[in-house]
């Protein structure tokens, strides 16, 4: 068995627009030779702005679109090259989480219909069986398993997450994919559902990729990260190495944007000037020069490779960058007092729940 | 009314408003009080519902009057209380002297009109000057918040631009007439983080430049130390806890702003397992009686949801609504 439970290789998808009688289509790469390997039972992230191809990318790699050119290579099977009724049998392990908790979930089916549904695509189980499973998985994902003939109008956003959770854990998956899942959530609601994605890929022995634009909560939950520019990615690392060291102008950009949740601790900033590029005119050679402050006229002409073992980047410069001064690995001024308040906090929030576990009402 | 000891010469001051919404027994905005000096920045800071852009709406003058009945408190304006004001001298403040960003640029511009015509449009309605002359006022807005190719974008309608620019454009409509108090409610929410940077630096910018009273509305904790001197966190439509800035990250004091900290993964890196507040925001008819945040807290006692509880605050101006307060006495207790 392999290292990698999932593979792409230089993974490519474009998207014609506009055209008519007088106006010609344009093409758009939104995802443009993508090579990514994700390990078995990591938390794999793959981050960037508004654009950048990460959406299409996390559909690419369940085959909910299909590719331009490239291939998905999941457990050794090569599923772009898998027949429809093949890679139907495959989906029971191939799982996807959205972000919309609101537009995902059919308004007219209960929610133990919904957890139910993939239970009657992927197993034979008896309807008892089946409903025996949704209040089990119910239970597991946070909800009163009696909620079960509820509709998903009448659940808030974070109950509604729970429950797009519990469908995808419903099939018994090995891969859980999920686009922004916790970026429509308030804060403290965001921090259920974290730690809730967590727990159960412990419990479960799951491999998660997760999209997101939130660097905070990719921090907190990914092993190695992944960031796309343009439909590229620009840099690939462990999560440690890419925050503390990163090597490519673009992810030094973004991290320097973070605004850190600390009176006076950040710097006067550099600015990362201008808009993204659009993808269907999108700059020769690497294509962050347009806004990069280190480009020469051998980044305006020639794309750069995505090179290196753990740590990888696609500059041709990085060898030779300043190392930015980042003011992300300053810890908070937090008295000795303020630091108990937050233990008094944490240890009665586990008392009053017995199980430890976050639960809605 | 005497005046606050702490914000002797305030620009905005609200004091005490509640609002009602129609067919509710109680006050879901309820006696919520805060003020801002000249050039200081307060950051509103609570999840979905906590009231924060209802308050600001008030303040505007902007609530629907069908929907909501201000049933107590005062809005002064430099000593002026705008509740007592008829809608057309507020008409006159608005967009004047008293301006607004919303959280989408989309569907705050007019898709039919150009930017340059909507700001130009914004100077017109409150001073007197030629088409020319406010187009050349626009004009220079656009310089001011670093629009890319000012000239030509004043003559772009909204679907041409990107969202960082929109933004740019509802913050040059805002401050074309100088505003002594500016109200953003959540200007960089819908903004990738590049470009929430570009325009956060902007805004502290101009304010410098302006000496504009600043009320920011964000969810983003983030954001509140970046931008604000002070802070005031609402939950279900209270004040729990205000503060200069610094206190309140420093030593926060109410367990929902300990329970919003706690919850949010930190930017330095992994802490644990993330801090996570039980249950939701109870609907409004089950709100309990005393403090409002009783149903989740984990540290309440019976008398918690009976007894409601008031803002005290201490010498270094922080102010905490909670009956268990200080927490360091149940921490030294055990």
């Amino acid at each position: 068995m392999s290292d990698f439970i999932l593979e792409t290789h230089d993974l490519q998808r474009r998207f014609r627009q506009g055209g008519g009688l007088l106006a010609r289509a344009t093409t758009i790469h939104a995802v443009n030779g993508v090579s990514l390997q994700v390990r078995r039972g990591e938390t794999f992230a793959i981050v960037g702005e508004s654009g950048c191809g990460k959406s299409t990318l996390a559909r690419l790699l369940l085959r909910l679109i299909e590719p331009s050119a490239g291939r998905v290579v999941y457990d050794g099977q090569d599923l772009t090259a898998l027949g429809a009724a093949r890679m139907r049998a495959l989906r029971s392990e191939l799982q996807f989480i959205f972000q919309d908790p609101f537009s995902s979930l059919n308004p007219r089916m209960s929610v133990a219909s919904i957890i139910a549904e993939p239970l009657r695509v992927h197993t034979t189980l008896s309807s008892a069986a089946r409903r025996a499973r949704v209040a089990d998985l119910m239970a597991r994902v946070g909800l009163r398993p009696d909620m079960s003939d509820r509709y998903p109008h009448e659940f808030s956003g974070g109950q509604r997450q729970r429950i797009s959770i519990a469908r995808a854990l419903a099939s018994g998956p090995k891969l859980l994919i999920g686009d922004e899942p916790v970026s429509a959530l308030d804060v403290s609601v965001q921090a259920q559902i974290v730690n809730l994605l967590e727990d159960l890929k412990q419990e479960f022995g799951l491999t998660l990729v997760i999209i997101a634009h939130d660097l905070a909560v990719i921090r907190h939950m990914s092993d190695r990260i992944a960031v796309m520019y343009l439909g590229e990615v620009v840099e690939q690392a462990g999560t440690e190495a890419l925050f503390t060291t990163p090597r490519h102008p673009y992810t030094q950009a973004l991290l320097a944007a973070i605004p850190v949740p600390m009176p006076g601790a950040r710097p006067v900033r550099a600015h990362l000037g201008g808009d993204i590029p659009s993808p269907a005119d999108p700059p020769a050679g690497c294509k962050f020069h347009t806004r990069c402050p280190h480009a020469t006229d051998l980044c305006r002409s020639t794309r750069p490779a995505l090179l290196g073992a753990a740590h990888q980047v696609a500059c041709h410069h990085h060898a030779t960058l300043p190392r930015p001064d980042l003011p992300l690995g300053r810890t908070g001024t937090r008295s000795p007092a303020a630091a108990a308040r937050f233990e008094l906090f944490r240890a009665a929030s586990q008392t009053t729940s017995p199980t430890g576990k976050e639960t809605t009402q | 009314m005497p005046p606050d000891p702490l914000q002797p010469d305030s620009t905005l001051e609200v004091r005490d408003l509640s609002i009602r919404f129609r067919g509710q027994a109680l006050d879901l905005i309820d006696s919520v009080s805060f003020s801002i000096a000249r050039g200081k920045t307060l950051c509103l800071v609570g999840e979905s519902g906590c009231g924060k852009s209802v308050t600001s709406l008030a303040i505007m003058g902007l609530l629907p009057k069908r929907a909501a009945t201000i049933t107590q408190g005062t809005v002064r304006f430099n000593g002026t209380d705008l509740l007592d004001l008829p809608e057309r001298a507020i008409e006159d403040l608005r967009g004047n002297r008293m301006a607004m960003i919303f959280q989408e640029p989309m569907t705050s511009l007019n898709p039919a009109f150009t930017v340059g015509h909507q700001v130009a449009e914004a100077v017109r309605r409150h001073k007197r000057c030629s088409r020319a002359e406010a187009r050349d006022r626009a004009l220079q807005m656009f310089r001011k918040v670093r629009m890319p190719a000012a000239e030509t974008r004043l003559d772009d309608y909204p679907h041409q631009m990107s969202g960082g620019m929109r933004q740019r454009v509802m913050i040059a409509m805002a401050l074309v007439n100088d505003p002594e108090v500016l109200i953003a409610d959540e200007p960089t929410t819908a903004l990738d983080v590049t470009i929430q940077a570009q325009i956060l630096d902007l805004m502290r910018e101009l304010q410098d430049d302006t000496g504009a009273a600043l009320l920011m509305i964000t969810h983003d904790l983030g954001v509140v130390a970046e931008i604000a001197d002070d802070v005031a966190v609402m939950y279900a439509g209270r004040v729990v806890e205000s503060g200069p800035v610094g206190r309140i990250f420093e030593e926060p004091q109410h367990c929902y702003t300990l329970g919003l900290m706690g919850s949010m993964p930190a930017i330095a890196g992994r802490q644990g397992r993330l801090l996570t507040i039980p249950g939701a925001v109870p609907a409004p008819e089950a709100m309990p009686a005393g403090c409002r945040f009783a149903t989740r807290c984990p540290l309440a006692i019976p008398d918690c949801s009976m007894k409601r509880p008031t803002l005290v605050a201490d010498r270094a101006g922080q102010s905490v609504a909670c009956l268990r307060a200080p927490l360091d006495q149940i921490v030294a207790a055990q």
